[in-house]
């Protein structure tokens, strides 16, 4: 398998960055013209097969091409940039004092000993515009006339106030202007980070605000993981039988979906696979991965299931072409899997799509296809009266001989989504899920009592929410007191009011509440120092807890590693710590 | 320093990816005694540890003989019981004085019988009492000689129980005692995310130190155990690890040996500031995805991790993402600069700020009097007024009748607060106080208000003239630079 983002591949999406600092999603064509807006366009071609993480300059177009070629900026050029960006102030007040090594400044008074300025600063600046001698009009002919370095070097020469300016100013002068007129972006691929930053800017609500680093507290606390067997020896069959499953409730349009995906080995197609696959449309080059899948579908088939298929004379699974065609309904993987609960008829997914897996017309061999299963509430909860989980009449052989090819297929079809939909509600059901990550507008404390039930012992239980009091509440449910008083009922064998208990607080081990916020700093030679402005809004929490399995009855804590006293109150606080 | 490559094959699958059904018996799990408070065990049927019950892991919410651990599900709480520590004579008088009679063995208050990290402890423990062992192991007779199938089956305590879990890298994250500083889960959480590391990456770790991160790096690479080189098409995810202090290495290498991680983490005892990141002739380079350095000079180590050099670690095929932790700004200065002028793009710093929160009910109100952890003042203004007013009229009614009742009075006051007060302790019984009061949140009391900066920065991959020309062939503008009727225009429709 080769690098997910060695190159820029066809019909993959991912972003420009302008000058702006804006984020630019495209999704890139072969043979198509990308328009970027205010610096111009150019063929998609001059983009695929490059690299990632360049910058890239929109060359200005020759009489004899109908668009403008791209260069990538060398490293060495990018360097001698950089460098004179190092000195690129933002609110600094003074001239640089001589770096030392390690780019500290040995000394930083602007007035000595005697009370003058013994440096530049800028004191005199006048800030006007008629010091700059070129008008916007003259300006505007040099951008036709000439390249962006040009201008931008006639520009700084008629600035009267120039030599004025303190060194650092100057650059910042400088780096304004070549922002302006160079016409550069950097092309970046599309992953969570980069995701997350476009959408931050342009729909927050559409992920629940959801930062970079809530999303690493979430996945990493989740322990999702990939939990594939390939290569175990050992209790595989133990093992292999269901393990690796996530449950997860998602209205962040599909970001914890990606992101567990990601941590899970789901979210990205083999680009060389996908490349062949791309080639051959709709070949027999199955991926290892859905063939591996279907190798256990086969084998764990329950009699009613696929068996039933072969046992109809309808096309049976010899060989990839047809195991391909029975891929638009999918009996789910059964290890390594994402069970998403949703609210609405259909999952809301839709930012799986960058990512080559869209919902509505699924590619069979994206691994989400069998490890990603969708189920309503609904479906979880009175499946009884779901339309889907209901099962198709039943038509015998010879009847369906009798039937045209179109409504045979339609037949099939249908058994075919009703077999998933019963596969994926009954796994549901089934529970022993190794995590539950939560992320949802609805309330948690009508989703937990569901759920939690559902989650293995020793399964970790996350909950994302941008604001911290519907966590506020969780946690009060699974407080010690609360908990306390719920054993406290039992030892006394009375069953605890649900009012006063919705959920059952034993069930939860050290319930925690976090926050995390990665806090940007400029750093550059004599002026580092945290930015001066950052984004605002909600500050995203999460709640973090093991699922356990408690004792019957009562249980008595117990500390003796202090005076009598502490050990008295231990014992009265009952289970205590958690 | 040597290049000792510290890599065993160990063929079980590793108890932090898979999860048995049930605890079983030489498996990693961890016992968690409250929060905070965690201790990494590896489950065992038999210990020569002296206990008629087998292996028995004192704790200070008891005793727990590993035969009540083992066999049960995953998350099961358990009860202590009641082990006989005393006659096994192990401990010198005065630990067991200031241990009290419910006191764990070993004279530690917390001890694991058979976690790895204290064996090292409990061996250094038997040579000092090796003189007096044998005498006592005499005396202890049967017992202590008999072999394990005779363990006595465990009766439980009355109070006292913790809670077993599977593995995985936050439970041992926090279960880690500070042999350094251990990087947290708040920080590597996020720089796992920033650096893009998924399953099937390469890793380069340096300094591993206690092996926090190492544990995490592992649990994001991993997408398969790799035993052999047979199944090439398979970019199977690995950890390259390095640390130059050699016990620290020991320790971790039997750590990883025990987790079943050897297979994916690939340890090397190296200072890579002076020898780089090259591995042994017949090892190929790392070809890394991305590189987290927990070193004092990072700058000093990055040299070594440039392209076009010759045995370079880093994935030629890709960019390489990159995270430097260091603690002082002045490293950052240092780091930032040495990227800025080596190719390196993307640069950016920050820091983590984490905080946990504590929540809980507040009551406040004249009816908490006499309570514990209330705040025992009027809540509303009324109940204020009232009190005033109560207090006006006992006030007066004390002066109207001074002559006649003064010694009677005094004392029915005094006792009247006595007995509200015992009353208010009775009613509190029956009230629902975990319902009660307002609920609020505010940080725990200890903050992590500082624990290291990042500096990340991102080294595309190299592009050369041959590379654009193949790039340029393969996806030739001819056509479109002709006539531009032909193509549609694409774009904007997303910006």
């Amino acid at each position: 398998m080769s690098t997910v983002h060695s190159h820029i591949r066809p019909n993959a999406y991912l972003f420009l960055r302008l000058p702006s600092d804006l984020l630019k999603l495209i999704e890139i064509k072969p043979n198509t013209i990308i328009d970027t807006g205010k610096l111009g366009s150019f063929p998609s071609n001059l983009l695929l097969g490059r690299p990632y993480y360049y910058k890239y300059e929109i060359l200005d177009k020759t009489e004899s091409e109908a668009y403008s070629r791209l260069r990538i900026v060398p490293p060495s050029e990018l360097n001698a940039e950089i460098l004179t960006e190092d000195a690129t102030p933002s609110e600094s007040r003074g001239d640089p004092a001589t770096p030392t090594v390690n780019g500290v400044p040995e000394a930083y008074d602007l007035v000595g000993e005697d009370g003058t300025v013994v440096m530049k600063n800028n004191r005199l600046t006048i800030d006007d515009a008629s010091r700059q001698a070129l008008s916007q009009q003259e300006i505007e002919e040099l951008k036709k006339s000439s390249g962006g370095k040009e201008i931008i070097e006639k520009i700084l020469a008629n600035h009267a106030g120039l030599e004025e300016k303190t060194t650092f100013s100057k650059a910042k002068y400088t780096l304004r202007k070549t922002k302006k007129y160079l016409k550069r972006f950097t092309v970046l691929p599309m992953d969570m980070g980069n995701l997350i930053d476009y959408v931050m800017v342009k729909e927050a609500p559409r992920i629940m605000e959801m930062t970079e680093e809530s999303l690493g507290l979430v996945t990493a606390w989740s322990n999702a993981h990939y939990s594939g067997c390939d290569g175990i020896v050992e209790k595989a069959d133990e093992l292999c039988a269901g393990g690796g499953r996530w449950l997860v409730i998602d209205d962040t349009g599909g970001l914890v979906v990606a992101a567990l995906a990601e941590r899970m080995d789901l979210l990205f197609r083999d680009p060389e696979e996908a490349q062949d696959s791309a080639d051959q449309v709709n070949g027999t080059a199955t991926s290892n991965r859905a063939l591996e899948t279907f190798a256990l579908e086969v084998e764990s088939a329950q009699p009613g299931a696929n068996g039933g298929l072969a046992e109809n004379g309808q096309e049976t699974t010899d060989t990839p072409t047809k195991a391909t065609s029975h891929l638009d309904f999918p009996i789910p993987a059964r290890t390594d899997t994402i069970t998403l609960l949703h609210p609405a008829v259909q999952p809301n997914v839709s930012l799986l799509k960058y990512f080559g897996y869209d919902t509505n017309q699924p590619d069979p061999l994206h691994p989400l296809h069998t490890h990603l299963s969708t189920l309503s509430w609904l479906q979880l909860l009175q499946p009884e009266s779901d339309v889907t989980y209901r099962e198709p009449e039943h038509t015998a052989d010879h009847i369906l001989r009798t039937w045209k090819s179109g409504k045979r297929g339609t037949y099939w079809k249908k058994r075919r989504r009703w077999e998933r939909c019963k596969a994926i509600v009954d796994d549901a059901r089934r529970g022993e899920f190794d995590g539950l990550v939560l992320a949802s507008n609805m309330d948690p404390t009508s989703i937990l009592p569901h759920t939690i039930p559902l989650i293995r012992g020793g399964g970790h239980v996350v909950i994302f929410s941008p604001t911290p009091e519907p966590l506020v509440k969780v946690m009060d449910l699974y407080s010690k007191e609360r908990r306390a008083a719920y054993i406290n009922h039992i030892s006394k064998e009375e069953i605890p009011d649900p009012v006063d208990f919705p959920v059952d607080p034993r069930m939860l081990l050290a319930p925690t509440l976090q926050t995390s916020r990665a806090k940007e700093w400029q750093v550059l030679p004599g002026r580092t120092h945290p930015m001066m402005t950052s984004r605002g809004g909600a500050e995203g929490y999460v709640f973090t807890a093991r699922k356990v399995v408690p004792l019957e009855g009562g249980v008595m804590a117990k500390g003796n590693y202090a005076g009598k006293k502490r050990k008295a109150v231990e014992a009265v606080e009952g289970g205590a710590e958690g | 320093m040597s290049n000792d490559v510290l890599e065993t094959t160990n063929g079980q699958p590793s108890p932090f990816f898979h999860t048995t059904s049930l605890t079983e018996a030489d498996s990693l799990a961890i016992l968690h005694l409250k929060r905070d408070s965690l201790l990494p065990l590896t489950l065992r049927t038999a210990a020569d540890e002296g206990y008629a019950e087998g292996a028995v892991t004192n704790t200070r919410f008891g005793s727990f003989p590993h035969s009540t651990l083992i066999g049960i599900e995953w998350g099961s709480q358990v009860r202590a019981s009641k082990v006989d520590t005393g006659s096994r004579g192990r401990k010198k008088k005065e630990t067991k004085e200031q241990l009290g009679p419910e006191g764990g063995g070993g004279g530690v208050p917390v001890v694991a019988v058979d976690d790895p990290r204290t064996r090292k402890k409990r061996k250094s423990d038997d040579d000092l009492t090796a003189s007096e062992l044998p005498a006592k192991k005499l005396k202890q007779g049967a017992s202590n000689g008999q072999p394990p199938v005779a363990a006595r089956v465990a009766v439980e305590a009355g109070s006292g129980f913790i809670h077993v879990l599977p593995p995985t890298p936050e439970t041992w994250t926090a279960s880690l005692d500070h042999r350094t500083q251990v990087v947290y889960t708040p920080d590597y959480s996020y720089i796992l995310q920033r650096l893009r590391v998924r399953p099937g990456s390469t890793i380069i770790e340096a300094g591993a130190g206690s092996g926090s991160f190492t544990h995490a790096a592992a649990r994001a690479v991993f997408n398969g155990y790799s035993p052999s080189l047979t199944n090439k098409s398979k970019r199977h995810g690995k950890v390259y690890s390095y640390e130059y202090h050699e016990p620290r290495v020991a320790t971790l290498c039997q750590e990883l040996s025990s987790h079943g991680l050897s297979n994916i983490v690939h340890l090397t005892h190296r200072d890579v500031c002076s020898s780089g990141f090259a591995l042994s002739p017949e090892h190929p380079p790392p070809q890394a995805d991305a590189i987290f350095l927990d070193l004092p000079a990072p700058w000093l180590a990055l040299k070594h991790l440039a392209r076009f050099t010759a045995d370079a670690p880093l994935n030629p095929h890709g960019p390489v993402h990159l995270c430097t932790f260091s603690p002082c700004i002045e490293q950052v200065m240092s780091t930032v600069s040495y990227l800025r002028r080596n190719a390196w793009t993307e640069i950016s710093m920050c820091e983590v700020q984490n905080r946990r929160i504590d929540v809980r009910r507040e009551r406040v109100g004249l009816k908490e009097e006499g309570l514990r952890g209330v705040n025992a003042s009027a809540a509303t203004v009324e109940e204020a007024i009232d009190r005033l007013r109560e207090v006006e009229c006992k006030l007066s009614d004390y002066h109207s009748n001074r002559a006649a009742v003064e010694v009677k009075g005094e004392q029915k006051k005094i006792q009247s607060k006595a007995e509200r007060l015992e009353k208010i302790k009775l009613e509190a019984e029956t009230r629902k106080l975990y319902m009660e009061g307002n609920l609020v949140q505010r940080s725990e009391p200890e903050v992590r208000t500082h624990t290291s900066y990042l500096v990340f920065a991102t080294l595309p991959r190299a592009w050369g003239e041959e590379d654009e020309r193949g790039a340029g062939e393969m996806w030739g503008v001819g056509e479109v630079m002709g006539g531009r009727d032909k193509v549609a225009v694409e774009g904007g429709k997303k910006g």
